[in-house]
């Protein structure tokens, strides 16, 4: 049985959906799902009946946003910061948690569960990874760029989310998802989140279609500025290179273009291979994490 | 039918449209018309509102600004001007550092997503210094004004704003430099891969020691996104938005404060 809620839209959604879906659509959404403990001492309910609801609502939108297109999704579960909650709450959540997400596995859409994560701790576990690269002689310090930090985080499989949604009526990021969500579009809705419903959805992505323009052209912006850095560290890369192996004597532009040229190839294999071995590190710690002598 | 969901579609984003420049206009002539009203009672009640022109109410404007900041239940030690707009107005910019260096407020930062600010540095910090003369009349010289520069550490002086003009290079590019660094460090041997972690990132990012992570930005302008504001030090940051920088006024600039006064921050307990 699946635990994305089964049942269709009703007609005024569907249209609705189909008018949206007109224009442009995100593709990636991320959702800091906030309000559960308001709701619950609004309802006069126990704390863990509205996180209860919490995961329920998270079921539901997963449905909306599948019927709307939407196939990838990332929630902020529980944040490091959350550890200060009581003992009581703090396993009531893990609980929940394990029920829950175990039965999304037959699922055929991308759902990402930040789960005792903060920005900050990715950013700096990208950092070491790059480092660990360097320590292992796969790439040089150099090659550290953007494009290869965005290759370490725990998202790097992800397109950084096109719209970020909180709910509660916060007006802050808490630690998610800084770095990929730059250039998101960011919507905060002042609705609790186990209230949410498909025309609040329906809301945030009208402002995400209203900003569309806007921010397509500042990723632009931002894309060519990447490039010009990337071609400036080449460029002194590739003079020291050549300073080093010349006599003093100047450098030819066209013996400098090739040198250049050939200098990017293998940035881009050193690169390359440093994601491939990054890539086995992970597997190996999740498999043995995943092994039997591990779940003992 | 495609078609026609189509059509619909371009009808609600056309209304959308329209709502916004409604907006726009009605704020543009109640601020305009409120100026005129002001001016008239001024001229009637000399020094009684803030909108005179006559230097002998220059005061009042002051001492009315610093009790505003005084009888904030919270108030932002670092500000943040995030101006997600076309056109950049300096002298707008300009008011809004002098009324945060007004009501009491230690640090301003000044960004826009395609580095204008930082290019026109200079004409920016002479037109901040023009409107603290303009704004605070005979009592700006009690109040300094500390333009920060990388690398350099502001001085701890009483009554004092520093002000720093960031650019995206300032975000990303920056946490990316950081981590060249420390790279360079590990291929010297100097450190270890293990060493790496939040806190060893964050005194490097934290360049200018006593400058603390904005808790409150003012975005001004219709796009929603923080446009690559700072990234690393916005974890915790309250986002206000304003719908536009230019012929900002105090009332807006103070009524921003007051929501950020409200706001309660449980940090995950």
């Amino acid at each position: 049985m699946s635990w994305i809620r089964e049942g269709e839209l009703s007609l005024l959604e569907r249209l609705t959906a189909n008018v949206l879906k007109a224009g442009p659509m995100p593709k990636h959404v991320a959702f800091i799902m906030d309000g559960n403990r308001r709701y619950a001492q609004k309802r006069h309910v126990e704390r863990q009946e509205g996180h209860t609801q919490g995961f329920d609502k998270l079921a539901e939108t997963l449905r909306w946003c599948l019927n709307l297109g939407i196939h990838e999704v990332t929630v902020y579960a529980f944040s490091i910061e959350n550890f200060k909650r009581s003992k009581e709450e703090v396993g009531g959540l893990m609980e929940l948690a394990k029920e829950k997400f175990l039965r999304l596995l037959d699922e055929q859409c991308f759902l990402n569960v930040c789960f005792a994560y903060t920005s900050r701790h990715e950013i700096a576990n990208a950092v070491k990874e790059m480092a660990w690269g360097v320590e292992q002689g796969l790439i040089k310090s150099s090659d550290v760029s953007e494009a290869l930090l965005n290759e370490c985080l725990y998202t790097s499989s992800s397109p950084n989310p096109d719209l970020l949604i909180r709910t509660s009526g916060e007006v802050r990021l808490s630690d998610f998802l800084l770095w990929q969500t730059s250039h998101s579009c960011i919507v905060f809705q002042s609705i609790l989140w186990p209230e949410y419903s498909f025309w609040n959805l329906c809301e945030a992505i009208l402002q995400y279609q209203q900003n569309h323009h806007a921010i397509q052209k500042a990723r632009e912006v931002h894309r060519e500025g990447q490039a010009v850095q990337q071609l400036e560290s080449d460029h002194s890369c590739v003079a020291e290179l050549l300073q080093h192996r010349g006599n003093g004597k100047p450098v030819d532009p066209q013996c400098r273009q090739t040198a250049l040229q050939s200098y990017a190839a293998s940035r881009e294999e050193r690169v390359q291979r440093f994601i491939g071995a990054l890539q086995q590190k992970r597997d190996t710690f999740f498999d043995h994490l995943l092994s039997p002598t591990a779940v003992a | 039918m495609a078609l026609l969901y189509e059509l619909v579609w371009r009808l609600l984003h056309c209304l959308l449209q329209l709502q916004r420049a409604a907006a726009a206009w009605i704020r543009g002539r109640v601020w305009r018309r409120g100026g005129r009203l002001c001016r008239r009672a001024a001229l009637r009640l000399p020094g009684a509102l803030g909108f005179s022109t006559q230097k002998k109410t220059a005061k009042p404007r002051r001492v009315r600004w610093v009790a505003d900041g005084k009888a904030l239940e919270k108030l932002p030690l670092h500000v943040g001007l995030l101006v997600a707009e076309e056109e950049q107005q300096y002298t707008d910019i300009a008011n809004l550092v002098v009324w945060c260096m007004a009501v009491g407020i230690s640090y301003v930062s000044v960004y826009d997503n395609e580095g204008v600010f930082r290019r026109n540095n200079s004409r920016l910090m002479e037109e901040i210094m023009k409107q603290q003369q303009e704004l605070l009349g005979s009592e700006s010289c009690k109040y300094s004004l500390e333009f920060l520069n990388n690398g350099t550490d502001p001085h701890a002086l009483l009554c004092q704003t520093v002000v720093k003009v960031l650019s995206p290079d300032d975000g990303k590019l920056r946490i990316v430099q950081a981590a060249q660094q420390l790279c360079k460090a590990v291929e010297k041997k100097e450190r270890t891969s293990k060493d790496i972690d939040v806190t060893v990132l964050d005194s490097l990012l934290r360049e200018s020691k006593n400058i603390p992570d904005p808790d409150l930005v003012l975005k001004f302008g219709p796009v929603d996104s923080t446009l690559g504001f700072l990234p690393w030090h916005i974890r915790l940051t309250e986002f206000i938005s304003l719908p536009s920088h230019k012929d900002v006024s105090y009332e807006d600039f103070l009524s921003a404060l007051r929501r950020y006064a409200s706001c309660e921050q449980r940090v995950g307990k």
